[in-house]
């Protein structure tokens, strides 16, 4: 069974990257799927932790440096909600190296796009969290 | 709407029997905090005017199931009861709905315990002066609480002090619990949100867990987790023959023995019932007696306290919005007002709910007090009598 990456990436610095990147000729891997959001602080402990509860095997923040934030304390927020949520998997016997958070300023291609790669052989090294596919039906066949 | 198992609920939970006398609606918390919330009203829906979804599937999520509508219902009304099911109901027929608080995610990480192969890391609290085992006849129940401490850290919770301070208890008494690596929670918030089909897989995982590890007898100090064990439980898992107590329970069985002492405490403190321990399954006294037996302490009640206490707010993590906030800072004027200057409750929920009013940055703690743990309490004032 393969293994599911999620990124988040934010819509200023990093996504600026990431564009720049993918025009240098950079290609995703094909298990891992961007979800383009306006800040990272906005991805809380919730949102990462439904990540892992749908599925995903890594998930990767991927934000603007510290003193880069459009927004002010975005990154700031964002480092103290995935050291709680690398706690809190940690405590459901879930590897900590499966959440991860980087920053890039917009000129960084080249390190971004050495970050995901990185990022994705870790967790194909992992492999995935469960034995079992993790369906709908987990969750009570409910819609949430 | 299913008919047929509504039909049912109205007829099993009791709501024929409404009088519309509204005392219901006057004690809810959410209906006095000026939210558009009547019990009596989504009881007269639900036999009368069946058709009006919109109102019913609102009002069944608005509850806190805090009971204090039964309590007060002269004709035996089981409102929460009826609201639980309702949820479970709803749920499988239009979806899980409800703003569940913290956008969800204390009800994530309890699903991610349904996947059996779950290797959870959970020990780290067990300090060295603690005694437990992995397997023997009695075992401590944890609960969430090292999820809660991660979680809430924001707010500076301490709720694992709870569970050093009940196995230090434990150990006082001679038992090294057995701790569970692979316990999981309880899924009281799951049941009470309408996912019965991640609940009821919990409940299995957990029942089978503790019979492996040659259990026989758990001991609880969270409320919630002990009223899931003893309630629902056996209904979940077929031949369940664990005995379920509560350590509250153990404590006043012990002293009845003789032979122990306390120390002087000299506080004026107050008591918060919580919901799951005071009205479903009827501890008032026993907290009381306890805090009593300490010498110099001075336990004064609020307005409501006992069977009519009001809630903490929140329930299963669900609707925590401005009305919560309204009923927790009432909640801390009542307290205020007995001029205790400490406050014991017996719930890690409690704890969580009204540490989190206080801290309420708008109002500048302003309503800040002492909080603790009645086992914390317990746990560091009790001796043995040396005469």
């Amino acid at each position: 069974m393969s293994v599911k990456i999620l990124t988040i990436c934010c819509n200023w610095s990093p996504w600026a990257c990431l564009n720049q990147a993918q025009m240098a000729g950079f290609v995703l891997p094909e298990n891992l799927k961007v979800i383009r959001v306006m800040c990272i602080g906005r991805i809380n402990q919730a949102l990462i932790l439904k990540a892992f509860e749908f599925g995903a095997d890594g998930v990767l923040l991927l934000e603007c440096h510290d003193e880069d934030c459009r927004y002010g304390p975005g990154p700031a927020v964002g480092h103290g909600n995935v050291q709680r949520v690398r706690k809190l998997l940690d405590l459901l016997g879930i590897d900590q190296h499966r959440l991860v958070e980087k920053s890039f300023g917009a000129h960084e291609k080249t390190e971004l796009a050495q970050a995901i790669e990185d990022f994705a052989d870790t967790i194909e090294r992992l492999g995935p969290i469960t034995q079992k596919e993790r369906k709908a039906d987990h969750y009570g066949g409910c819609e949430t | 709407m299913v008919d047929v198992r509504l039909d049912g609920l109205v007829k099993n939970k009791g709501l024929f029997q409404c009088l519309e006398c509204g005392k219901c609606a006057t004690s809810c918390p959410r209906c006095m905090s000026g939210k558009e919330y009547s019990p009596r009203l989504l009881a007269h829906k639900v036999i009368a005017e069946r058709e009006d979804e919109a109102f019913i599937e609102n009002a069944v999520w608005e509850c806190l199931t805090c009971d204090l509508c039964s309590e007060r219902c002269p004709s035996g009304v089981d409102f929460s009861g009826f609201v639980i099911e309702m949820r479970t109901l709803l749920a499988e027929t239009k979806g899980l709905k409800g703003y569940r608080a913290h956008d969800g995610a204390v009800h994530s990480w309890m699903r991610m315990m349904t996947v059996p192969e779950l290797k959870q890391n959970r020990l780290g609290w067990i300090n060295e002066d603690l005694k437990v085992s992995s397997t023997g006849e009695i075992a401590y129940f944890v609960g969430c609480a090292p999820y809660f401490d991660v979680f809430f850290s924001g707010i500076e919770v301490n709720t694992l002090a709870i569970s050093r301070d009940s196995v230090r208890i434990l150990n006082f008494f001679d038992v090294e619990p057995v701790v569970l690596a692979d316990e999981r929670c309880c899924g009281h918030d799951l049941l009470c949100t309408g996912d019965r089909k991640n609940f009821e897989i919990l409940c299995r995982l957990n029942y089978e867990a503790f019979k492996d590890a040659g259990v026989k007898e758990i001991v609880f100090s969270c409320p919630e987790c002990y009223y899931v064990w003893k309630e629902f439980m056996p209904q979940v898992c077929k031949g369940f023959d664990l005995k379920v107590t509560l350590l509250l329970d153990l404590i006043e069985r012990e002293v009845n023995r003789g032979g122990m002492t306390f120390s002087p405490f000299s506080r004026r403190v107050t008591y918060q019932d919580p919901c799951r321990l005071a009205r479903m399954v009827d501890k008032v006294e026993v907290p009381r007696k306890l805090l009593r037996m300490i010498p110099q302490l001075r336990l004064v009640e609020m307005e409501h306290f006992g069977h009519g206490a009001v809630c903490c707010g929140n329930s299963a993590f669900i609707n925590c919005d401005a009305y919560s906030k309204f009923i927790q800072i009432k909640r801390l004027k009542e307290a205020r007002a007995t001029k205790a200057q400490m406050m014991v409750t017996s719930c890690p929920k409690c704890m969580i709910h009204l540490t989190c009013a206080m801290r309420d940055k708008v109002r500048g703690g302003e309503w800040n007090m002492e909080l603790v743990d009645i086992h914390t309490i317990l746990a560091r004032e009790m001796g043995w009598f040396k005469g």
